[in-house]
């Protein structure tokens, strides 16, 4: 065999390298490595004060599992004022080389989420990047009920109705927001009161 | 005939000649002759292959006739019809069987004297112990995810007190004419997380193109995939090695394709498309897993001089001419697994957490003021975010040994706002 | 035995065939075409020595499905096989090793015919096994070899048009050489799809211009959604027509005008929504570079033409009809004919099928005239339309194999090397083909006979360091091969013998040599 263990105790002679490690026990893996660090710079309080505000909480339901939380936006501008979503958030272990799953809790009449909570994010799908992190998938949510977008939706009766007439839509926002149905599709209630 | 089968001296004639022979680039310091015991003591030596694949098919008869004796190989799959085209050591009557055991006992069979273990189960099965009694592990595998777990199993299981700690590790990985090799000599060479970014994610298509704007036939196919099997649940779950499941899904992505009038949705292109096949052929892994072998041999024996500390990657390109680049891939200074290995912290069992978040902050080596605390299951203390920091203030009350049931060697993980690329990891030394 | 896989759409409710099954992830690199090449595909070894890496070739050939193959071996096995070659065991000691490799050869697939000679213990008359035997479609040999049936294997090569690869492996090295008869054309060449498209911006035909001329007439007047899915071929096309009105009707294809071509398209999106931006005039922006360029022949397709030309192609098979047909197109259009492929674009499903057609149809229409080009030149009466086709869609990318005559030699390589800390390019692997060629006939040369052959061929090269290093590893292995590296050397032949089966992909010119030390090849026309 390669004397490989007496390479290196020369290597680490050479970089001086106190780090050691015994006999030890379970690791912590990667992903959870990334999301403990994530979490840190993304929520941090400055990064709070900057772009999140109070519009948005977050809740572990098992703290010890940091790879699965909830997010809950209520959003304080736009026409989905007045409205509480809650997102659940699901890193696999090959986080961050594949993007964290992000659903929306609610059945909601919105044009780039899905009567199932499938939503179009672009980071979330084909723009993801390992060097990303959950602060930019939440800004991002946060972006699509400011900003709903009709070219390219996932639910194309609501495009196609912010696209005729934006009264209209916001309209069935309100009205979808307190559990009424649009077209024959009864929606979640929402509302905050 | 010369000698009696069993004889190795005969046998293995090509091979011990080499070995016992020194040639120009065996390192000048290394004069000892090889004695019939160093000859030796490649038999004894036990390595372990992940994998029964194509890789794995070749790396058991390719490591049983480089002289290894004792060798384990972990798979959990079941041989399937489209392996046959490769996976040579199966046959159409072993299809749905132990891939693992076919293959363990086929070699044995063929090469006499090897004795060969299958683990029909996942790698994630077994803990550190088990991979302890290995010398050297090669890794045929077709997943970045059981990869990156076994690099960094090895890497953690690197014991300061324990030269057999270190375990190399070779890897092989394919794609139609294409392949690579690499040479991993855990925290001392850079590892399998070090290069994750040679791997480009899977192209992915948006959402919403799927669903309103589909132009490829491939979208009609992620469609059913993504969108139609889940709002029809036609089965309780996918199982896309199902002929009913995909043929579902092929149906599906044609009738949508016919709607919006886009060509080229077929049973194969879906099944692809569904499963991310990827091509596969016997003479790619052929030249992979010998690669594999070659360096593994050249590591336990120190034949000629092999992959690792210099360059320590070979990519091999075959469909335009041959082409092979071999070369020196850095190790990442933050890398997740190898980028910062735990130290010794001192630490008293009786402290509480608060009082251990507070050494951090004056320990001249941590210099952490806003720590948060992990262990590899347990959330000690989130300072980030609020609910987080809520749930876990109790624990800062707790004991380390009695409140919180922390053991000697256990392994913590913190993370500073202060220093937002970062994460130290420590294991506690009670005091 | 010889049913050619289908590659056409099954019917609903039928899945794949067995042989589909079998064979799906090798049928997704060459398809049913390249299928079909490999079934009807005979293939002679002549194996001696150590005997290992022409079987581990084979293994490779017969899983994808050869037609047939036939070892000729005067070896009886021996215990020091059982140590180095997989395709022996226990059972075959003292038996024929070319009867128990085919035996055992055979098994892995039996779709596959195996043959071996001779039949009884004792030589072989490889003269008489050449003459008895159905064609070769390719013939491989391993060191070392008796100068009497390389000559006969040559001969043979010569008449049939049968390529010969020579092989030798031993210890860490190994090289192969591959003998075509002749220019070796290769349509198929599988360029990565990107390369491969040409939208004809610069020279659109009159229904495409139409197209977006339609499109884009009242383009102020459309709204965001309909502008923000103009596809951007449209939006090129568009653009272009309007920067020639100002530009004495010039292209944007110097770097300075592209760049402000790329300036004007992208300053024309809407910026009035959301994201500031459009998705398609980024894409548009994006495909300027590539897209927007004076046609001009690939140098490969260039040597096709010149070549043509020479005269030099005495057998006027189809490929070389249809090279002409398309030189007279290109003479005639100033352009090839179209592929006819279109990237996936932001654009409306019905407006992108909609395109997707028109670059389909001109490619269609393109082909046909070299069809009817082809059919009106002397041997173009049965040129078959699916060939013309192909080349149609390929012929950027047509590429000769042993067209040039130029070899490599010791002295451009040690120029190449004296450089190397310069260009970082790693050292040449020439030394170790001359050390290993040396012991083709004598296996088990000493160091210091290995030396005087290599003088006696070149005496520049006996005294070079890295030569004499070579010749010490060589002799090191005494002509024993390592199993390893005659798996990977018979991994790297099989690939090439399917390229050159099949026809697709791109074979090497001529002689690939793997160093087992420094894990590395290097491929010289030697």
């Amino acid at each position: 065999m390669l004397k490989i263990w007496s390479m290196k105790k020369e290597q680490q002679k050479k970089d001086n390298d106190e780090a050691a490690a015994g006999g030890k026990k379970k690791k912590v893996t990667a992903a959870q490595l990334r999301v403990q660090k994530g979490t840190n710079s993304a929520l941090s309080p400055d990064l709070n004060e900057l772009s999140l505000g109070s519009t948005m909480t977050t809740e572990f339901p098992d703290p010890d599992n940091i790879l699965e939380f909830i997010l809950t936006i209520t959003p304080d501008e736009g026409q989905y004022t007045g409205g509480k979503f809650t997102f659940s958030f699901n890193m696999s272990p090959s986080y961050p080389h594949e993007p964290p799953k992000v659903r929306c809790q609610q059945k909601i009449y919105h044009p780039n989420i899905d009567l199932e909570g499938k939503v179009c994010l672009n980071i979330l799908r084909e723009d993801w990047k390992p060097v990303l992190n959950l602060n930019a998938v939440i800004v991002g949510l946060q972006f699509l009920f400011l900003e709903p977008n009709a070219s390219d939706p996932l639910n194309k009766e609501a495009a196609d109705d912010l696209r005729q007439s934006r009264d209209n839509f916001r309209r069935n926002v309100k009205n979808s927001m307190a559990g009424g149905s649009i077209r024959g599709v009864q929606y979640d209630r929402v509302l905050l009161k | 005939m010369a000698a009696s089968s069993e004889d190795g001296t005969a046998r293995w004639q090509y091979l011990n000649h080499i070995r016992k022979t020194k040639g120009p680039f065996n390192p000048p310091t290394d004069d000892e002759d090889v004695t019939p015991e160093m000859l030796d003591t490649l038999g004894k030596s036990t390595i372990l292959v992940i994998g029964a694949g194509g890789l794995g098919c070749e790396i058991l008869k390719n490591l049983a006739l480089s002289g290894f004796k004792n060798i384990h190989v972990i798979d959990m799959d079941t041989i399937d019809i489209s392996n046959l085209n490769r996976q040579f050591l199966f046959r159409k009557s072993d299809v749905g069987k132990s891939k693992a055991e076919v293959a363990a006992a086929f070699v044995e069979r063929r090469v006499q004297g090897v004795k060969i273990t299958p683990h029909n189960c996942r790698i994630q099965d077994f803990d550190e112990d088990f991979y302890m009694q290995f010398q050297m592990v090669v890794c045929g595998l077709d997943s970045i995810e059981a990869r990156r777990w076994m690099n960094a199993t090895l890497v953690n299981m690197v014991d300061e007190e324990n030269p057999d700690s270190l375990k190399p590790m070779i890897d092989g990985g394919t794609e139609g004419f294409k392949g690579q090799t690499r040479v991993v000599f855990p925290t001392m060479t850079p590892c399998i997380e070090c290069q994750l970014d040679l791997y480009a994610p899977r192209a992915a298509v948006p959402l919403c193109t799927l669903a309103t704007i589909p132009r490829q036939p491939e979208h009609c196919i992620e469609w059913a995939h993504i969108i139609a099997w889940e709002q029809e649940k036609p089965f309780p779950s996918l199982d896309k090695d199902d002929p009913e499941h995909i043929t579902w899904l092929y149906q599906k992505a044609l009738s949508r394709a016919e709607e919006f009038k886009i060509p080229g949705v077929t049973y194969s292109l879906t099944q692809g498309v569904v499963k991310n096949i990827i091509p596969a052929i016997a003479s790619t892994n052929a030249i992979i897993a010998a690669s594999c072998c070659n360096e593994a041999l050249k590591i336990a024996t120190s034949a000629a001089p092999a992959l690792g500390f210099e360059d320590n990657y070979m990519s091999y390109h075959g469909d335009e001419a041959i082409y092979t680049n071999t070369f020196k891939y850095e190790k990442k200074e933050d890398c997740a697994v190898c980028g910062s290995l735990s130290k010794p912290l001192e630490v008293d069992p009786r402290w509480t957490l608060q009082e251990l978040v507070d050494s951090l902050a004056t320990n001249a080596s941590a210099q952490l003021k806003k720590p948060s605390i992990r262990t590899d299951s347990k959330t000690l203390y989130m300072r980030f975010p609020q609910s987080l920091e809520e749930k876990t203030r109790p624990n800062l009350e707790k004991t380390l040994r009695e409140g919180l049931g922390l053991e000697e060697k256990q392994e913590i993980a913190v993370t500073d706002p202060a220093f937002p690329a970062l994460s130290f990891k420590f294991f506690l030394r009670f005091t | 035995m010889t049913e050619i896989v289908m590659s056409q759409t099954p019917p609903i409710l039928h899945g794949p065939s067995d042989k589909e099954k079998k064979y799906d992830r090798q049928l997704r690199l060459w398809a049913a075409s390249g299928q079909a090449a490999l079934e009807s595909a005979n293939i002679l070894l002549v194996n001696s020595g150590c005997g290992t890496v022409g079987v581990e070739t084979l293994k490779n050939l017969v899983l994808p499905g050869i037609g047939r193959f036939t070892i000729v071996d005067e070896a009886v096995v021996q215990n020091a096989d059982l140590g180095v070659n997989f395709f022996l065991d226990e059972t075959c000691l003292g038996k024929l090793r070319s009867k128990c490799c085919t035996e055992l050869l055979q098994e892995l697939n039996p779709d596959v015919q195996g043959e071996w000679f001779p039949k009884q213990q004792g030589t072989v008359e490889l003269d008489q096994v050449l003459l008895d035997s159905p064609t070769y479609t390719l013939i491989m040999y391993t060191m070392p070899i008796s100068p009497k049936d390389l000559a006969a294997l040559k001969e043979y090569g010569q008449q049939h048009h049968t390529p010969l690869v020579a092989i030798h492996s031993a210890g860490f090295y190994s090289y192969f050489n591959i003998q075509l008869p002749g220019t070796f054309p290769i349509v198929d060449t599988h360029p990565e799809a990107e390369r491969t498209i040409d939208l004809r911006l610069t020279k659109p035909w009159p229904e495409l211009a139409q197209f977006a001329e339609e499109m884009t007439k009242d383009m102020d007047q459309l709204d965001d959604h309909e502008h923000g899915h103009l596809p951007y071929v449209v939006l090129l096309l568009h653009y272009l027509e309007k920067w020639k009105e100002t530009h004495d009707g010039k292209l944007p294809t110097e770097y300075k005008a592209k760049l402000e071509f790329r300036e004007t398209v992208a300053k024309s999106a809407r910026t009035n929504n959301p994201e500031g931006g459009e998705e398609n005039f980024q894409e548009a922006v994006a495909a300027v570079n590539r897209n927007i360029k004076e046609q001009t022949l690939e140098s490969t397709l260039a040597e096709v033409f010149s070549h043509e030309a020479s005269g030099n192609v005495n057998v006027k098979s189809s490929f070389w009809v249809i090279a002409g047909a398309i030189k007279e197109f290109h003479k005639k259009h100033g352009c090839l004919p179209l592929p006819g492929g279109l990237p996936d674009m932001k654009a409306q499903s019905s407006v992108y099928v909609k395109l997707q057609g028109l670059y389909k149809a001109k490619a269609r229409k393109d082909s046909q005239e070299v069809l009817e080009i082809a059919k009106s030149l002397s041997d173009g009466r049965d040129v078959d339309s699916a060939e013309v086709d192909l080349f149609c869609k390929n012929a950027s990318f047509v590429k000769l194999v042993n067209a040039t005559t130029g070899d490599q030699d010791l002295k451009e390589q040690k120029a190449n090397d004296s450089l190397a800390e310069v260009t970082m390019m790693p050292l040449s692997l020439f030394p170790i083909y001359l050390a290993l060629s040396a012991t083709t006939h004598e296996p088990t040369a000493s160091v210091d006979q290995i030396k005087a052959s290599v003088h006696s061929r070149l005496p520049a090269a006996a005294d070079d360091m890295r030569v004499v290093q070579a010749c010490e590893e060589v002799a090191r292995a005494a002509g024993g091969e390592l199993h390893n590296i005659s798996a990977l050397t018979g991994g790297m032949v099989a690939q090439e013998a399917i390229k050159i089966i099949t026809k697709q992909y791109i074979p090497i010119d001529n002689t690939c040599i793997f160093d087992g030390i420094a894990s590395r090849c290097q491929v010289l026309r030697l």
